[in-house]
Order: structure tokens, then C-alpha cells, then sequence
């Protein structure tokens, strides 16, 4: 058994530090993986918390046997961006303005680094919705390609060829944008 | 790669795709590069953990009396049941000096148990409003209290049922309009017409609705539904039936606007008096009223918390003045713990 699997273990039968070193490996992951799908940090802010919420109130049907912590947990934060977006009434949002999440005192250094996530975001939202998925899962969630197929429900194949696809398409839109 | 692996000796595995996978494989690490600079706020994290923690201590709580029996399957009404038994058992002395009671008290127990059986024993729902949104005015004090001795976890556990009571009150006040709007619907249908409208000089669903036990603690129960029918003068002066309609129900969440005012009051002050480490505590509660709140139209309590701020512009009116004109039994044992938080 995996230290992580041990620690979900733990997490299952009701020890607090084991939940704890969950959400603290997790949280930052789920909620730039959130962020970048909704591009909202009071949306992202929310959908996060419900998604623990809900592992929390979930995790004893986890069963190790059938995905990895990662996918189930991630099962989760996708199904909740899939709702809400079902949900959302399609309306300006001013992402930029909210976005801070920079742990930085340099106010320039703030900025560029806004700039950056901001420049991602857009990239990232001109790749087909699939391969947005797998490229967030992968890069900025930072899971493995056997947990993003079973997170998503897919084959290792299919990933592989998303991903592969997605990152050319990205860098081309980000090489694209800086040459002019 | 993303385990730590570099760059090139991952194109050392795969020689042949060298060349189409270097781009790919910088691009990549770019990606996470970046995105990784987003972090959520400190201090939303530390609200969440918190949040969780007493989600997970109140389920604890929760779980731990529910023991296999008879009782098990009928468990509210079991737990009235028990809750009558404790008052009739306990002395009426004991159960009033429960009322003060803290949760790291021994009579918390016997407070929670009285509160349950009045709650069971309301049967309207403006009775119920008004019981709930008692309730989580006491839970406010009582986290106000906690958090002042730095006793975190409790406060934790309050928080869950405070948030419990004000989705309760909410909920109550919604089947108040939804009855009323209906009886004066069908008041109204027949002749409704000509006529101009009739002040109501009757609120019959609250009316009927509610045979309180009183008997026992009448200013406690403030669930009855005593002061409504004796504004008789208020009604007639009131033309419209469009206002005179769900009077009942705009009281009602009046009342409930000035309890959450009265609470967020509490405890902003109480997190100016309490230790660092009960802080998050203190706005987790904050956090909760006002989150609960903004579920209703036109309430706006007067919150500084960041959440209110980013998700509703920060409206706010300052009500944290108790208005109330009429003094209960409620609000002065609930002002014995805001004086004297170290019983």
C-alpha cells in the first residue's frame, strides 16, 4: 500500500491529520484546476470549498480498488465545473480585476504574474473543450495520465493524443501571440 | 517529467522524437510553470480547512448518540421525547439556569434538549421562525463566547448549527409567504373585484396553526404567535393589500435581519477581543451569517467580511443597533452571555 493510499485510509476511518494532509496536497491543485476552467476567483473559491465539502462528506464510498485518490477527488472538482457552467447564465465577468491568488508583495511582480495566468487562460480557452480538460488536468493540476483517464473515464491512449494535441496547439497560440 | 525528471533526460528516452518533442516538452513545463503561480488566498484556506474541520466534528457529534433501538428510526421525535423527560425530570430552576449555559458547560446539554423540545412542540411555521431565529442569535453569543477563551473547535461546531438555524428560519418564513400569499388568494378570488381591500384584521393560518404549549415558558416560546392578531390598529392603517398580504412574513424576516445584525455585531466585536488563533474561528461565523443572509432578497446585514465584499459589492447598511421595542426574556439572557462571556 502507497503512503497516499495509507493516508486516504486514515482520512476514510475518521483521522483528522490524515484529512488534513489530504487538503493540504490537494487544495492548491484543485482550485487552479477550478480557476483556470471557470476563470473566476469568487467562482473558483466557491466550487473549491463545495468540492471538499463534498469529499469530505464522500469519502467513505472511496474505494481504492477503483481509481486513484487523484481521479476520484478530481471526479469531483470536474463535475462541479460541469454543473456550474450548465448553470451559469453566460455574463461578463472581469477576470483579471479578481484575479490575485499571488502570494507576492512586489505590486510589479503581481501584475506580470497576472498577466501570465491571464495569457494562459486565453490560450487554454481556445482549445476544443476536451483537450482544455486534459491539458488543465495534466499541467495544472499535475496528475498522471492513468489518473486523468480515469478521472475523465477515457483510455491512457485517448489522453496521451489529447494531450499531445493540446500542448501543440497551446504553444502555437502562445508562440502566435508573442510574435505579434 | 512532472515528477522531477529534466527535460532532456526525457529526450534521452525517446531519441528518435527528439526534436518534435523538445518544443512540446519546454512548452509544457511552461504551462505548469505558470499556472502554478496561482495560489489561492491564505486566508480562504485557512476558512475552508476550518469549515471542514467543523463539518467533520459536527458529523462526529451527530453520529456519536444515534445508538441502534427502538429509537433509532423515530430519532426526532425520540430526541423530543427525551428532551420533555429531561425538563419534566430536571427542575424548573435547573432548566432555567441551563439557559445561560456555554457549551464546555455541563447544563449545555439540558439547554439543547429544552431548545429541541420547543422546537418540536411549534408547530407553525412563523413559530418557527421566530424559534430559529432566536436560536441562532443564541449560537452567535455562544461562539462569541467560545472564541473570547480561545476555544476553537466549539466554536466550530456552534457555527454548523448556527448556519442549521438560519436555513431553518429561512426556510420557515418562505412557507409563511408561500401560505399566506395563498389563503389571501383564495380570501380574495371571489369578491375580490370592487371591493378594496379588506385590512386583515385576521391572520387565520397563524392563528389556527399554532397551539402552543405555552404553558410553560411563554416568553421563551417566542414561536407563538401572540403579538400579530393585536395590531389591529397597524393593519387598518395599511390600504394596500399588497403589504398587508405577507405583513406577517416581512415581519418575520425584519426580525430575522435584526437578530443577524445583533449577532454579526457579537462577534465582530469578539474577534477584536479574542486570541489570534480564534480569529478564523470569529470569521467563519461571520462568514456563515452572512452567507445565509445574502440568500434572501433584500437583506443586506452589515458585514466587512471579504467574501460579502467580493460577491456582493459590499452594501451595507448598519444595523448593528438592536432596535428591538420589545424586550424578551430571549434577548436579555442572550445579552448575559455577550456581558459576561467568562461565566
Amino acid at each position: 500500500m502507497s503512503n497516499e493510499e495509507n493516508i486516504v485510509r486514515q482520512a476514510i476511518d475518521g483521522n483528522q491529520l490524515a484529512f488534513s494532509q489530504i487538503y493540504d496536497e490537494y487544495f492548491n491543485k484543485v482550485y487552479r484546476y477550478i480557476y483556470f476552467r471557470v476563470n473566476n476567483q469568487a467562482e473558483a473559491e466557491d466550487l473549491t470549498q463545495e468540492v471538499f465539502i463534498k469529499a469530505l462528506n464522500a469519502i467513505g464510498s472511496y474505494k481504492q480498488r477503483e481509481a486513484p485518490f487523484a481521479s476520484w477527488l478530481f471526479r469531483i472538482a470536474h463535475n462541479q465545473v460541469i454543473d456550474h457552467v450548465r448553470k451559469q447564465t453566460k455574463q461578463k465577468r472581469a477576470p483579471l480585476e479578481e484575479a490575485t491568488a499571488v502570494s507576492m508583495e512586489d505590486p510589479v511582480a503581481i501584475t506580470e504574474q497576472k498577466t501570465e495566468v491571464e495569457e494562459l487562460t486565453a490560450a487554454l480557452k481556445k482549445l476544443p473543450p476536451a483537450q482544455q480538460e486534459v491539458v488543465s488536468l495534466r499541467f495544472i493540476a499535475g496528475l498522471h495520465i492513468a489518473e486523468v483517464a480515469k478521472t475523465l473515464g477515457k483510455s491512457e491512449g485517448t489522453i496521451k493524443a489529447l494531450q499531445y494535441n493540446g500542448t501543440a496547439s497551446l504553444r502555437k497560440i502562445l508562440v502566435q501571440k508573442y510574435n505579434g | 517529467m512532472f515528477q522531477g525528471e529534466s527535460i532532456e533526460s526525457c529526450l534521452r528516452s525517446h531519441p528518435k522524437e527528439a526534436a518534435e518533442l523538445e518544443p512540446l516538452l519546454r512548452a509544457a513545463l511552461g504551462f505548469s510553470w505558470r499556472a502554478s503561480s496561482l495560489q489561492p488566498r491564505p486566508e480562504f484556506k485557512a476558512r475552508v480547512r476550518l469549515r471542514l474541520e467543523g463539518a467533520r466534528l459536527y458529523a462526529k457529534q451527530q453520529r456519536q448518540p444515534e445508538k441502534p433501538g427502538f429509537f433509532a428510526r423515530r430519532r426526532g421525535w425520540a430526541f423530543a421525547l427525551t428532551a420533555a423527560l429531561v425538563i419534566l425530570l430536571t427542575s424548573t430552576s435547573t432548566v432555567a439556569a441551563s439557559s445561560n449555559a456555554l457549551p464546555d458547560e455541563p447544563l449545555y446539554t439540558v439547554k439543547l434538549a429544552t431548545e429541541q423540545a420547543k422546537l418540536t412542540f411549534t408547530f407553525s411555521d412563523a413559530g418557527k421562525a421566530k424559534l430559529h431565529t432566536h436560536l441562532a442569535e443564541n449560537r452567535a453569543l455562544e461562539i462569541a463566547a467560545m472564541a473570547r477563551e480561545g476555544k476553537i473547535e466549539q466554536a466550530a461546531i456552534i457555527t454548523e448549527k448556527l448556519a442549521e438555524h438560519l436555513e431553518e428560519a429561512n426556510n420557515a418564513i418562505q412557507k409563511v409567504e408561500i401560505t399566506q400569499s395563498e389563503a389571501s388568494q383564495f380570501r380574495t378570488a371571489p369578491e375580490e373585484t370592487t371591493a378594496t381591500p379588506e385590512p386583515e384584521t385576521t391572520e387565520p393560518e397563524e392563528t389556527t396553526a399554532t397551539p402552543e404549549p405555552e404553558t410553560t415558558e411563554p416568553e421563551e416560546t417566542t414561536a407563538a404567535p401572540e403579538p400579530e392578531t393585536t395590531e389591529p390598529e397597524e393593519a387598518t392603517a395599511t390600504p394596500e393589500p399588497k403589504t398587508t398580504k405577507n405583513r406577517k412574513a416581512e415581519q418575520l424576516r425584519q426580525s430575522l435581519e435584526e437578530s443577524t445584525s445583533r449577532s454579526l455585531a457579537a462577534l465582530e466585536n469578539a474577534r477584536e477581543q479574542a486570541p489570534e488563533r480564534a480569529k478564523p474561528a470569529l470569521q467563519r461565523a461571520i462568514d456563515t451569517i452572512s452567507e445565509k443572509s445574502h440568500k434572501k432578497p433584500q437583506q443586506e446585514p452589515g458585514t466587512e467580511t471579504e467574501e460579502g465584499k467580493d460577491k456582493h459589492n459590499g452594501k451595507h447598511e448598519d444595523e448593528t443597533q438592536p432596535t428591538s421595542t420589545e424586550p424578551n426574556k430571549n434577548q436579555s439572557s442572550s445579552q448575559k452571555i455577550k456581558n459576561n462571556p467568562k461565566k
